[in-house]
């Protein structure tokens, strides 16, 4: 007789560049502030994992107001990394994280490849932090972001660099603002990436007609919603096909229908972003929402479903 | 217990003034107690255009056996106002809420001092009702000072003549009260009110709050109510900055939705 019995498989679960989630719903950085922020609308135990707002090496103002404009289905943010710095997060957010059994994705970003290796470096120590997302994809600050995410040797230079400061799966978040993506995934992959998580905001802008100025004090911001979707779905399926790393699809998620297009194109796991602004409980209905797809479909695992797009 | 989503059902919405509309709603009980100054999103379930929430300042708040009655007095300004302006009696909207700090409730004080602007009146009002009926008082404290563009954009005027000692109305057109902006009002009136002896509340447009600032150059006790574009009203966007003054002397952006909407005046960096 066996000694142990067999342990129900959650059908949710997911194994990813050496992270385990308990399933593939993550919430999406800057969105979820540190978690803190969310957790009296929601059980954060539910949820896959958390990546949290951007950390950087010295703690960052943010950019002035206007930060964010309302667009056809979707927003545009500048707000422009505020954050609290990665010493402030190790000592102040990470302990209220470390109650509970959710994967917490560390988002760190740098003005150089060194500070990038030190924000790794520091949070590689911290007790509490499972994965780091790098971010070579931020278009609202002019220093740095976005050549890094834009540039194949750069992408590569800052992966291998933070890879070589950390044991934890790196991921790196990929920017939609290149001429082709794909060529910035292969890149990154060559150079250790564990895994891929795209798409960041598009690049955009608004006018007031009546005054004919931006409306954002950035002039550009970060478009994000449903209205990205099409295209954030459409990069997950060329880069899942193009590199042998897992990706992170995101873009525009606001339900389940919505995520599982991302997996059946080939995505492990999804990122919800704006959608919790303006329902806290997305990712919640979304987890409910692929269990139930699994069984109305008789899949028996959410595996079974990732890269099972027909074309 | 996790905070729920509410869903309001609308029970009247009229135009109560050119533009100006007067929402009012049940939500359930467990929505629980509001704090003058707080505010709600509300949205149309499933709507992506417009697709952000519209934070809304409270007007009034009620208990009743088996509700919370929720009145919101908000201004057409654009797409998403225009819609809600547009629902009917038994519509349903998303809430979340109540959201954001609330004014802090005078000590002393001989005078209390209300100056709104515009739709900045919603949350004054709710404020004064509230130290009416749990500090009675208050209500001989009261003066509230009331400006709009024109007598078709004066709000909630009865209630407030109700509840306070005095209410000095202003319209920029002088169609009704005195002619001029409601600072005008304050600047003359200022000397009445010895600082040490006064508290002030305000909630109005950015240039009035301003303005008010430099009448009061620091020396008063002044809560204010701020506006902001907002996407998720419980800070985790970090959309509705505003830069404030810390306690080193530096300055930091602060999140309109949850470090605020109410600020010291003396607070806010207005630069």
């Amino acid at each position: 007789m066996e000694k142990r019995k067999i342990k129900s498989v959650n059908p949710l679960r997911v194994g990813l560049a050496g992270l385990r989630l308990k399933n593939p719903v993550i919430a999406a950085s800057g969105t979820f502030g540190y978690g803190q922020e969310y957790a009296q609308y929601m059980d954060l135990n539910r949820l896959g994992g958390i990546a949290v707002k951007g950390l950087s090496l010295k703690p960052r103002s943010g950019n002035p107001p206007p930060r964010i404009m309302e667009t056809t289905g979707g927003m545009l943010n500048a707000v422009g990394l505020q954050n609290i710095g990665v010493e402030a997060f190790i000592n102040e957010k990470l302990p209220f994280l470390r109650q509970y059994d959710v994967a917490v994705i560390a988002n760190i970003y740098g003005e150089s490849v060194g500070e990038y290796s030190k924000v790794a470096a520091k949070l590689s120590a911290a007790s509490g932090v499972h994965a780091l997302e790098v971010n070579v994809s931020c278009p609202n600050v002019r220093k740095g972001g976005l050549s890094f995410g834009a540039d194949p040797k750069a992408a590569a230079e800052v992966t291998r660099r933070v890879k070589g400061e950390t044991d934890l799966p790196v991921i790196v978040k990929l920017t939609p603002n290149v001429t082709d993506i794909v060529q910035i995934a292969q890149a990154v992959e060559k150079a250790g990436a564990d895994a891929v998580s795209l798409i960041n905001t598009l690049t955009g802008l608004a006018v007031d007609i009546k005054t004919r100025t931006p409306r954002l004090k950035n002039i550009t911001g970060g478009l994000s919603g449903p209205a990205i979707k099409p295209v954030a779905l459409r990069m997950v399926w060329q880069v899942a096909k193009s590199v042998g790393i897992p990706v992170i699809g995101m873009g525009g998620i606001l339900t389940v229908e919505d995520a599982l297009e991302f997996l059946i194109v080939g995505a492990c796991a999804v990122q919800i972003g704006t959608a919790n602004f303006i329902n806290p409980h997305a990712m919640i209905d979304i987890i409910d929402g692929l269990e139930a797809y699994l069984e109305d479909n008789k899949l028996k695992h959410i595996d079974d479903l990732v890269g099972t797009f027909k074309t | 217990m996790h905070k729920n989503i509410f869903i309001g059902e609308i029970c009247a919405n009229d135009e109560v003034q050119k533009d100006h509309f007067l929402m009012k709603m049940y939500l359930p009980r467990t929505f629980g107690a509001v704090l003058p100054g707080q505010f709600v999103m509300v949205r149309i379930a499933g709507l992506t255009d417009p697709f952000l929430s519209r934070p809304l300042s409270i007007y009034s708040f009620s208990l009743e056996q088996n509700a919370c009655v929720l009145e919101l007095l908000y201004r057409v300004v654009g797409k998403g106002t225009q819609i809600l302006a547009g629902l009917i009696e038994g519509s349903q909207l998303e809430v979340l809420g109540p959201l954001g700090t609330g004014y802090a409730m005078p000590d002393t004080e001989k005078n209390i001092v209300f100056i709104a602007g515009g739709i900045g009146v919603a949350p004054l009002s709710l404020l004064a009702e509230h130290l009416c009926v749990n500090s009675p008082s208050c209500g001989p404290n009261m003066i509230f000072y009331l400006g709009a563009q024109s007598s078709r954009q004066i709000l909630g005027l009865d209630k407030l003549q109700s509840l306070c000692y005095a209410v000095h109305v202003c319209t920029d057109d002088g169609s009704f009260g005195k002619q001029g902006l409601v600072t005008d009002l304050i600047r003359k009136d200022i000397k009445k009110y010895p600082p040490g002896d006064t508290i002030i509340y305000a909630c109005g447009p950015k240039a009035m709050l301003k303005t008010l600032n430099t009448i009061l150059g620091g020396k008063y006790r002044c809560d204010v109510s701020l506006e902001e574009r907002m996407a998720c009203g419980v800070g985790a966007c970090m959309g509705c900055a505003v830069a404030v003054k810390e306690g080193s002397g530096g300055a930091a952006y602060a999140r309109v939705c949850c470090d605020g909407p109410v600020f010291g005046l003396n607070q806010i960096i207005w630069d």
